[in-house]
């Protein structure tokens, strides 16, 4: 039985439309001009126990909407959502003993409070045993290096500790299912990387699910065997990230640094020409068709090349493409 | 239940801590309290000192009127302070989510998230003014006069509460209530005097629509013997009504919830 069950899961959201300048307040004032806006349309997924899923897609895809939803924030206006049984919005309270959130814009802790008195606050919202509660902490206060701020207000810490109390705070209940809205926005390198450590080691001992939301495809990368895009509300990619990578892995590029300025090139065939100066040359190939060696044969024996390097295709490439040239997401199979 | 007295004492010892950090903060809040009352009392003064009475009215009838509905004001002003700001520093900022994915109540987390000490200069005043006016009036304090007045407070404060939370829960619809809530709010002034003051649609009003006058005019009406203070007996039915029908208006809001963007 899955984890999370969502089933055509719509979201309208109902605006005013506003004229501009004052008369165009005042109009909107008295004779509202409703708009719809629709920002999640009919979607379907299930996730398992223990997964961590990416969920990504272009800024205002409906992302965000249906985490809100998800963890019981936004009412949806079609569909159902089931998380481990419960209804979030209608077991509101028992659904939020199941999960936790983070939410990488904004806090969910004291401002005010020392980290150590908003975790106390936390542990006791939702009645963590205290023995458990001390093991926990002291487990925290170690993997995530908390000893020097536990004293500290979060309004005076910087931005990496921040997050790293954030996380603390959502996972001192243990929750079973984790929602992460954007956790590295931000970061420097170092604490993202001991931020997805974190996340990869809990999912790993206490077989979390995981539902992750990110600009950052080292997240991706580095935690997701599954990933569902979603565009303009509706999913366009539910499966393994491996089945993306090989769909559009199948490319390759060259790059060639000549001696002599380089006059003209001759390609062998299902070779591409992207990017061409005086002493470099960039050539794309589809490697099911001609091999690396191959292409480098056919271009040395044209150019006097002094180094050549093989690039493999990052995941950063292929979403690019992917956001781009919404059909190519029927060419990876798009499951659902 | 005992749950949710424990994790409010919880929330009320951190508040606390707060504001030992805010130490000045703590003390203009409370003095400024007592120094905004004491403004008002001085202008009623002034205003009565001319004249031994107004429509039968002494100036120490009055004090007691104004005295239970300052207590009444304390019970809103020390527990649902947060109401008053929930749009602007809560569901605007996007801070009302947290509420929404914690397993306590969210109405419950928003009042005791701010617990404001401020009213303790309401009950000061409050408290001075009742027994003043009963002492003077040689009105009995005994068990059964303390434990009318706890009741009429505690249902004045629940009145409060309810006029607050539903004007409040208006934010889920236009983001910052500040402006409905001052409105409603401010009408408490009238019940300040006796209901017998004004045209007979302004006493309906604070009795049957915004029902002020049950913190106050009821209540003392019925401590002064005069024959319309059963109607006091209604107060904590009233209070009760209110409270539903504010309640209902608050779940109504928050499936309205539109939280804001990212």
């Amino acid at each position: 039985m899955p984890i999370i069950d969502v089933r055509n899961l719509g979201k309208t959201y109902r605006t005013i439309e506003k004229e501009g300048g004052v008369k165009g307040a005042v109009k909107a004032l008295f004779r509202p001009q409703y708009r719809e806006k629709v920002a999640v349309h009919d979607l379907n997924f299930q996730i398992d126990a223990g997964e961590i899923v990416g969920y990504i897609g272009v800024n205002g895809a409906g992302k965000s909407t249906t985490i809100k939803m998800l963890t019981g924030i936004l009412y949806p206006t079609t569909g159902s959502i089931s998380v481990l049984g419960h209804d979030p919005q209608r077991e509101r309270v028992a659904n939020a003993r199941n999960i936790g959130v983070v939410f990488g814009q904004r806090s969910q802790l004291w401002w005010d409070l020392a980290l150590i008195e908003s975790l106390n606050l936390v542990a006791n919202i939702y009645e963590v045993e205290p023995s458990r509660y001390k093991q926990l902490l002291s487990h925290f206060a170690e993997v995530l290096e908390l000893d020097e701020i536990l004293k500290t207000p979060i309004r005076s810490m910087s931005l990496g500790q921040k997050m790293r109390a954030e996380l603390a705070a959502t996972f001192i209940h243990e929750p079973k299912v984790v929602y992460l809205d954007e956790p590295t926005i931000g970061l420097d390198v170092m604490v993202k990387q001991r931020i997805r450590e974190f996340i990869k080691d809990y999912n790993q001992t206490h077989n979390t699910t995981v539902m992750l939301t990110t600009h950052d495809l080292g997240d991706i990368e580095q935690l997701c065997s599954r990933v569902i895009i979603i565009d303009a509300g509706s999913k366009v990619y539910d499966g393994p990230l491996n089945a993306i990578k090989q769909q559009f892995g199948k490319f390759r590029t060259i790059t060639f640094e000549t001696n002599q300025p380089i006059v003209s090139v001759n390609l062998p065939p299902a070779c591409e020409q992207l990017n061409l100066s005086e002493f470099s040359l960039e050539v794309r190939f589809d490697r099911s068709q001609i091999s690396a060696s191959q292409v480098a044969n056919a271009v040395m024996q044209q150019l006097d090349v002094a180094d050549f390097t093989l690039n493999e295709p990052d995941l950063e490439s292929i979403i690019k493409h992917l956001y781009q040239n919404p059909t190519a997401y029927n060419e990876v199979g798009a499951r659902g | 239940m005992l749950r949710y007295t424990k994790l409010y004492w919880y929330f009320v010892i951190q508040r606390f801590k707060i504001l030992m950090e805010y130490r000045l903060n703590f003390f203009i809040g409370s003095i400024s309290t007592v120094l905004f009352q004491g403004a008002s009392l001085v202008a009623l003064w002034a205003v009565l000192r001319q004249v031994p009475s107004i429509q039968g009215w002494t100036f120490e009838q009055i004090l007691l009127i104004y005295g239970l509905l300052t207590l009444s004001k304390g019970i809103n002003h020390l527990f649902a302070d947060n109401l008053w700001v929930v749009g602007r520093d809560y569901i605007r900022p996007g801070q009302f989510d947290r509420f929404l994915v914690r397993p306590i109540n969210p109405l419950f987390h928003l009042l005791a998230d701010r617990i404001c000490h401020d009213a303790i200069g309401d009950f000061i005043v409050g408290l001075s003014l009742v027994s003043y006016a009963m002492v003077q009036l040689q009105l009995p304090i005994n068990l059964t006069s303390i434990g009318f007045i706890i009741l009429m407070v505690i249902s004045g404060g629940v009145i409060f509460i309810a006029l607050n939370l539903i004007t409040a829960a208006t934010s889920f619809w236009i983001m910052d209530s500040i402006a409905v809530t001052n409105v409603v709010f401010h009408t408490n002034e009238f019940a300040q005097y006796p209901l017998t003051f004004y045209h007979r649609s302004i006493g309906m009003v604070l009795t049957w629509l915004i029902p002020y006058g049950f913190a106050s005019y009821y209540p003392a009406s019925y401590l002064l013997g005069h024959e319309i203070g059963w109607m006091a007996w209604l107060a904590p039915v009233v209070a009760l009504v209110c409270i539903t029908i504010a309640y209902k208006g608050w779940l109504l809001g928050l499936r309205n919830y539109g939280s804001t963007g990212s």
